[in-house]
């Protein structure tokens, strides 16, 4: 009984510490504005950030309603993550299993690595153009890149003994692959999920300086080259939200799908 | 209370200390198993030579011995994890070739797949096969009841004490329906209460399934309660190892074997052979 209560109260403790820091942030914020010592060219005040978000919301960014400006992004970030994450897992679980599939993708894949992305624009303009297909790419890449080293990481996390039990019961090679080493990797993937989805919308501006009049990136670069500094300030923070609300998703399913993680 | 009187009759019985016999099986035709002058090296340096034994349909084979003595090599060579680089390994006349349902292993640390319900852990080889879903959930029943784990189908191995999930271990051989079960010192790290109550489960379930068993220990207690052979290892390189027969009383599972006479003197001599 003790402990269900003080189990409660650090539950509480907890959310209270999570919810109260931003909120000293934000009181931060509306002090050091208010006393007008910062140029609002610099660090606008969160009323007038909270006024151009609602200008947007009403009247949409450069002809385009805001909506539109965020659904674009979503769809970008969402085709990319989406196939970089399958592909990724795939080639990482192969790579940690297949000792010649590691060595097949060992020095293309850990030489493209270390490329920033942003080095890479140049040549995917010559190469895909500054349509869609770039600036998709460009997130694809890195979703992959993240996702293949987390999947090979976790399929060698896999147990030498539950391999050689799923061997003794019959398993026929996938049958390992899709009983065993998938699972055994799952508690790393869903991590790199994370760490993908936070890259991704990262990557998502600069695939967005690839050109074009939609997404949110480009709200954030169009204003920033007006000095607008106020929109600039509301399509980050609307960002920052997408990325806090789908990272808080990811961590919720991963609970429930790697639910026996930490459990031994 | 009957056992005891059958036991202190016994206890009049004149004391002999039992002789560890040739290593040579009892001449039953059709061994399950047959190990032919079976040769392993690692990395060039032999561990063992020339070992050959045969174990009989639903006999439990005791190997016994001290770390590193190569009982753990035995059973995984039987299991296919490993392959004799000399001699032959033959499971019911064929060579062994690769790990395969008919040699179940039950491991030191379970080996469980937390990821799956107890049901799915025990019936993964019929996953495997390919058995449709309420064939798997039938026999996931009955090998559950069969190890005592009746009501914990639904539960996830974490949730389940050490002992129990050994017992998920052994019901998830058992559905395999194997030829020989493998048991690696599968009870080393539970406590004595845990322990004792397994091993005549063990015995229990070999007198209703008639499963052949190899089992690796380095106790020399859990050997005698459980074997009908004990196989003593010291050194393997020149392939010869004391056979000990044991011979208690049936049911074998019965827990006042322990304190048979005939156990006591079996322990006693193992343990003289052991310090020479």
């Amino acid at each position: 009984m003790t402990s269900t209560t003080a189990a409660t109260r650090a539950k509480r403790q907890y959310l209270a510490i999570a919810i109260l820091s931003p909120l000293a942030i934000f009181l931060a914020w509306t002090l050091v504005t208010a006393q007008g010592g910062v140029a609002p060219i610099i660090l606008p005040s969160p009323g007038a950030v909270a006024a151009s978000f609602l200008d947007m919301v009403q009247n949409g960014y450069s002809g385009v309603d805001l909506w539109m400006h965020v659904g674009v992004s979503l769809q970008r970030v969402g085709v990319a993550f989406v196939t970089g994450t399958t592909l990724g897992v795939t080639i990482g679980l192969l790579r940690g299993r297949i000792p010649n599939v590691d060595a097949l993708f060992l020095v293309p894949f850990e030489l493209v690595r270390p490329i920033p992305p942003l080095g890479l624009i140049p040549l995917f303009i010559l190469w895909f153009g500054i349509g869609e297909l770039s600036k998709i790419l460009l997130i694809f890449l890195s979703v992959f890149l993240i996702m293949m080293v987390n999947a090979q990481a976790g399929s060698r996390s896999c147990a030498v003994d539950a391999l050689r039990a799923a061997q003794s019961m019959g398993a026929k090679r996938w049958q390992i692959f899709r009983f065993v080493v998938l699972p055994s990797a799952l508690p790393q993937i869903m991590t790199g999920l994370r760490i993908a989805m936070g890259t991704a919308l990262t990557i998502l501006v600069a695939a967005e300086l690839l050109g074009g009049d939609r997404g949110l990136g480009f709200v954030i670069l169009d204003a920033s080259s007006f000095f607008r500094t106020t929109y600039v300030f509301a399509g980050i923070i609307l960002i920052g939200l997408i990325g806090l609300l789908s990272d808080r998703v990811i961590a919720w399913f991963s609970r429930r799908i790697v639910h026996w993680e930490g459990k031994r | 209370m009957s056992s005891y009187k059958a036991l202190s009759v016994v206890a009049d019985q004149p004391f002999e200390t039992p002789e560890p016999n040739s290593s040579k099986a009892p001449s039953v035709m059709n061994p399950v198993l047959k190990f032919e002058k079976v040769g392993f090296q690692y990395d060039g340096r032999p561990i063992m030579r020339d070992v050959s034994f045969a174990m009989q349909p639903g006999e439990i084979v005791a190997v016994l011995g001290p770390s590193g003595c190569g009982k753990t090599t035995i059973l995984n060579m039987v299991a296919g994890f490993l392959d004799p680089t000399d001699g032959v390994a033959l499971i019911d006349g064929r060579e062994i070739r690769g790990p395969g349902p008919d040699r179940g292993v039950v491991f030191q640390a379970a080996a469980l797949f937390d990821w799956m319900t107890v049901a799915d852990n025990i019936s993964f080889s019929l996953r495997c096969a390919g058995r449709p879903r309420a064939e798997r959930r039938q026999v996931a029943e009955e090998m559950a009841a069969l190890v005592g784990l009746t009501g914990f189908e639904d539960a996830y191995p974490y949730q389940l004490s050490g002992g129990m999930r050994q017992r998920v271990g052994l019901a998830r051989v058992l559905a395999a329906k194997p030829k020989v079960m493998l048991m690696d010192e599968p009870f080393s790290a539970l406590d004595v209460q845990t322990r004792e109550v397994l091993q005549e489960e063990v015995l229990r379930i070999r007198e209703r399934t008639g499963c052949t068993t190899l089992f690796v220990t380095h106790s020399i207690d859990e050997a005698v309660f459980l074997g009908d052979r004990i196989f003593l290892l010291t050194d393997l390189k020149d392939g010869a190892f004391d056979t000990f027969s044991v011979d208690l009383p049936a049911p074998r599972g019965n827990p006042e074997n322990r304190l048979h006479p005939a156990f006591i003197r079996l322990r006693e001599a193992i343990y003289r052979r052991m310090r020479h």
